[in-house]
């Protein structure tokens, strides 16, 4: 495929056990690859090694065996192409809304000038005018979500990794999220790898949705999503379509999934 | 747009509280807590000579007499002199050491599993104990002193730095390398505001470490300080003079603890009030 950006190559990882000399297989010959442009919604029980696919992308974890490959080429060290928005918003709390925002610019030695209509634009596109002399504490979960996503549109990176971003919000905020995304990415052509339990989130968004195994995890399933764009967020059963992409998710995820069991 | 700002500044709800009423309430607050203070210096002054002699105690207005008798003869100027720099010298070096050494440790596991168990067993040492040792060392003018105080401040300034490095989370640290990062960018934006409230914290309680490490040094033997004219009032029997000197090293303990207070408030505006920080003791 020449339009992929993001290959995952057979990938083994092992951690070792606390207190043991073994160690505990986590991920097991994972390979999927991501095309430019696409929405890929990585899924599967929680502690199945989700967010270690996207520490291996970013470079701040070496996989056991296999390798990450980025436009071809081996990912060895910290990754800085690729833009990471984490579970917490993690924006800097001594820093304002804007400092924020400009940080990524101010590392890459972008001048001064261009810096302050990026930032501008940015907070901009996620709503959050009005809030650049802000600190992280004087804002809401929804609103330091959106600063953090804003800290990763701003230096354009190659791919953004999104790590269950919106799991720790609200309902609600959480469907403005997932729509505001959706629009973003549609309109930035952003290439995204988002990882989530949430199987509803992933169909909803995703173009390809990879699904994941219990621990040691292999891959079950990538399955294409073909619903037409944009979808309708606030109401998913509405999207033509839907149904069926669910149940085909559904019918990959429901094995993993063991009523009264401990995980 | 769903979300709401927690904003303090422009709280619509709560009705602004008149400017010249605020600072009525803050009068009354400054009075109120004189009220304990001056309570104690009018039954001070109604017991000395009833209650107790007045030749262990000494009174309240005794003690103004003769701080007003050494400033105007000038007598304390020199002990002054002696003991600002000292004290200034000391916690400078001290929380200079502190901070460099806390944060080099915390940033390298390496170094820290070679070098903390030693601070650990200095630390436990009683630092007074090394008086005399540093009047053989030093001399018996300004340096002895100087290292007493620095020494007892490097080590609260140290584990306090030491622990707000290390409690830095790897997850930001992480992130800001993926956004492009160096060595030194990562120190300026992560670990040195990051630490800051630490450093803070060390700092102002140092302020009266500091003040012990001198005294007690000028106790041990000296030539000139605030604290040899406190033993020598002791030792001819002039508890005034005493507690002259105890005012004047209180004095400088508050002045300095109200200023680390304000460049605390300024350098950590961006904390909440009800911050989540270290814990002050």
């Amino acid at each position: 495929m020449s339009d992929c950006v993001l290959a995952f190559d057979g990938i083994g990882q092992d951690f070792p056990a606390p207190g043991q000399r073994t160690t505990i297989r986590v991920l097991d010959g994972i390979s999927f690859e991501v095309e430019r442009g696409k929405f890929i919604a990585v899924i599967g029980p929680s502690g199945c090694g989700k967010s270690t696919l996207l520490q291996m992308a970013a470079g701040l974890l070496a996989p056991t065996r296999g390798a990450v490959r980025h436009r071809g080429r081996k990912v060895t060290s910290v990754n800085t192409e690729v833009g990471f928005v984490p579970q917490q918003a993690q924006l800097f709390p001594w820093k304002t809304l804007a400092e924020n925002v400009e940080l990524p610019l101010l590392l890459r030695g972008v001048a001064s000038s261009e810096r302050r209509e990026r930032v501008a634009k940015a907070l901009g596109a996620v709503g959050l005018d009005g809030f650049e002399r802000h600190f992280p504490s004087q804002l809401s979960g929804g609103m330091q979500k959106r600063g953090s996503i804003a800290r990763t549109l701003v230096y354009r990176p190659d791919i953004i990794l999104m790590d269950e971003p919106f799991g720790a919000l609200d309902a609600q905020t959480r469907m403005v999220m997932q729509n505001d995304l959706q629009t973003l990415s549609l309109e930035a052509g952003a290439t995204i790898v988002f990882v989530t339990h949430d199987i509803t989130e992933a169909v909803l968004l995703a173009d390809h949705v990879v699904v994941l195994s219990q621990r040691p995890s292999r891959l079950l399933a990538n399955i294409p999503i073909d619903l037409p764009r944009p979808r309708n967020m606030f109401e998913p059963f509405r999207n033509a379509g839907f149904e069926a992409a669910y149940d085909a998710v559904w019918t990959e995820f429901r094995s993993q999934i063991d009523i009264g069991r401990a995980h | 747009m769903t979300d709401v700002a927690y904003d303090p500044l422009s709280s619509a709800e709560q009705p602004a509280i008149q400017p010249r009423s605020a600072w009525a309430a803050r009068l009354t607050h400054g009075l109120l807590a004189l009220l304990p203070g001056l309570a104690f210096l009018i039954f001070w002054q109604w017991a000395s000579g009833r209650l107790i002699k007045e030749i262990y105690v000494s009174k309240p207005t005794a003690i103004a007499a003769r701080l007003y008798e050494i400033f105007a003869s000038g007598e304390i100027y020199p002990h002054l002199w002696t003991t600002g720099q000292e004290l200034v010298l000391g916690y400078v070096i001290g929380v200079t050491g502190g901070v460099v050494g806390g944060y080099a440790l915390g940033r390298s596991p390496q170094l820290a599993t070679i070098f903390e168990p030693y601070v650990m067993a200095f630390y436990g040492v009683p630092k007074i104990a090394l008086a005399p040792l540093f009047v053989i060392w030093f001399g018996i003018g300004m340096w002895s002193k100087v290292a007493l105080a620095s020494i007892m401040v490097f080590f609260l300034v140290f584990y306090n730095v030491f622990a707000g490095v290390r409690s830095v989370d790897r997850e930001l640290v992480n992130l800001t390398l993926v956004m492009g990062a160096n060595q030194r960018q990562l120190t300026y934006h992560v670990f040195l505001p990051a630490a800051a409230p630490f450093v803070m914290l060390g700092m102002r309680m140092a302020i009266p470490y500091s003040v012990i490490g001198v005294i007690v040094g000028e106790f041990t033997s000296s030539t000139q300080g605030l604290g040899l004219f406190i033993h020598e009032a002791s030792a001819t029997y002039d508890p005034a003079g005493v507690f002259a000197g105890i005012v004047i090293l209180l004095a400088f303990v508050m002045i300095a603890g109200a200023l680390a207070g304000r460049l605390e408030r300024r350098l950590l505006r961006w904390r909440t009030p009800s911050g989540h920080g270290p814990s002050d003791i």
